[in-house]
């Protein structure tokens, strides 16, 4: 249950961050996506059903503050939770470098299903081709803002809490590294 | 078969969750006029950590940019410095009056120039994500803000309410890719519907032999029950008139800074 609060706590402070703060921080309209970091990690170490639960109810807490289609973003999600939870047998969850990849994966899987249930479901609506425009700004910062916070994570985990051990991120801490 | 479907399990479960939640997507898109309960409570939830966030920021820049960053200087002209500091900080601070002064008079104008009632609201958020173009104001049903209301600046259109809580609500801008406002071309009255396509706009379904030149304005038209008619949306920036086709591919320069607003107006009437 702690854990599930930690969960959505994270959620919210990634909703306050990507409406307020990092809008201030970067140009233009793009900001990266924490979330997808979140679900990403949700994939690697939750079990589906509860794992699909929270990353459901996550993308409906995001539609009240994202867009304005009610349960877009918690279909999306959860498309993204199945599908790093439908290989996640198959490859080394405690990879950094797998995280880095599953969140650029997340970011194209994610712009392909935004344009598809809005320019199949809305035929009123075309988004493919500002999507594609703008998708690779949204992987580099993407990219960049997963590297920045696995790294503080991790830095945060050794410098508060030594003895714990957060799943999924040993392999970022350097004495585990090869 | 048991065997298949224990092998298959997982994928088939999955597929069926997704399914369930497209449907739901679905059925919501019927319904996507009116703010739900979760909606509204996720708007009456974030909406006070927003303005509260907003505000800390706004004074944080302020200090930063008017005080902090004169502190390493010569201990020799510490006192100077210090007055210095002290003016500058007033000159910065009557600068900022005076902007927003200038601002909030071009809204009185405009506001005494409407026939309608309006109500001026504050930016507080913008989307939380890179697809979508919307943002959230300080003012919501207490106010008597409803979806579906027009929101404008003295520059031209905002955008219009999509949800709403009792004290928060968020408008989606007219250069969102779903949001479409009925216009026409100021000087010939040729009709058209301007569609948000990122930090621009396509004027769609004017008609080839439509004379259009750059520069000319585009204003909305009142046909589509939103917006009042002679609305500032944009300039035209593009005209492409192919040889074939019905109509001509026309990019539109939105008259709004959208990346600069800080307070808004609502237009106090409800859509036709």
């Amino acid at each position: 249950m702690n854990r599930v609060l930690i969960y959505f706590a994270l959620a919210g402070v990634a909703a306050v961050l990507q409406t307020v703060l990092l809008p201030l921080l970067l140009q233009g309209d793009y900001k990266p996506d924490l979330v997808l970091l979140l679900v990403v990690y949700l994939g690697l170490h939750e079990d589906r059903w509860r794992g699909g639960l929270i990353v459901y109810l996550m993308g409906w807490f995001f539609d009240g503050v994202g867009g304005a289609f009610p349960g877009l973003n918690g279909f999306v999600m959860l498309a993204i939770f199945l599908s790093v939870r439908g290989i996640v047998s198959r490859v080394n969850t405690d990879s950094s470098i797998l995280l880095l990849l599953l969140v650029m994966a997340g970011t194209i899987l994610q712009s392909f299903l935004v344009a598809f249930a809005l320019d199949f479901f809305r035929q009123d609506i075309s988004v493919i081709s500002q999507i594609a425009w703008q998708l690779p700004t949204q992987l580099l910062l993407n990219f960049v803002a997963a590297v920045v916070l696995l790294r503080l994570t991790v830095w945060l985990q050794r410098t508060f809490l030594p003895r714990r051990d957060l799943p999924g991120l040993r392999k970022l801490d350097r004495r585990y590294e090869s | 078969m048991w065997e298949w479907w224990q092998r298959n399990r997982p994928l088939l479960l999955g597929a069926v969750l997704l399914l369930m939640a497209l449907l739901w997507y679905s059925v919501n898109l019927r319904q996507q006029d009116e703010t739900s309960f979760l909606e509204r409570m996720v708007l009456g939830l974030t909406g006070p950590v927003q303005a509260g966030l907003d505000q800390v920021i706004s004074g944080a820049a302020d200090v930063w940019g008017h005080y902090l960053y004169l502190i390493d200087t010569e201990e020799d002209n510490r006192e100077l410095i210090e007055s210095n500091r002290q003016l500058s900080a007033t000159l910065a601070e009557n600068n900022e009056v005076r902007l927003e002064n200038d601002r909030l008079r071009r809204l009185l104008d405009f506001k005494e120039t409407q026939e309608i009632a309006t109500l001026p609201a504050r930016v507080i958020a913008e989307d939380a994500t890179s697809w979508f173009r919307t943002i959230t104001i300080d003012k919501g049903s207490v106010q008597g803000v409803v979806e579906g209301m027009p929101v404008v600046v003295a520059e031209g259109v905002v955008g219009r309410i999509v949800r709403s809580s009792t004290h928060f609500s968020r408008v989606l801008l007219i250069t969102d890719a779903s949001s479409a406002v009925a216009s026409l071309l100021q000087s010939n009255r040729a009709r058209g519907i301007s569609r948000g396509k990122g930090e621009r706009l396509v004027f769609d379904f004017v008609l080839r032999q439509e004379e259009v030149r750059v520069g000319d304005r585009v204003v909305t038209s009142g046909m589509g029950g939103v917006f009042p008619k002679g609305l500032v949306v944009g300039d035209v920036q593009s005209v492409d008139r192919q040889e074939y086709g019905l109509f001509q591919a026309i990019e539109v320069i939105p008259a709004v800074d959208f990346s600069h607003l800080e307070e808004v107006l609502i237009l106090l009437r409800r859509p036709q």
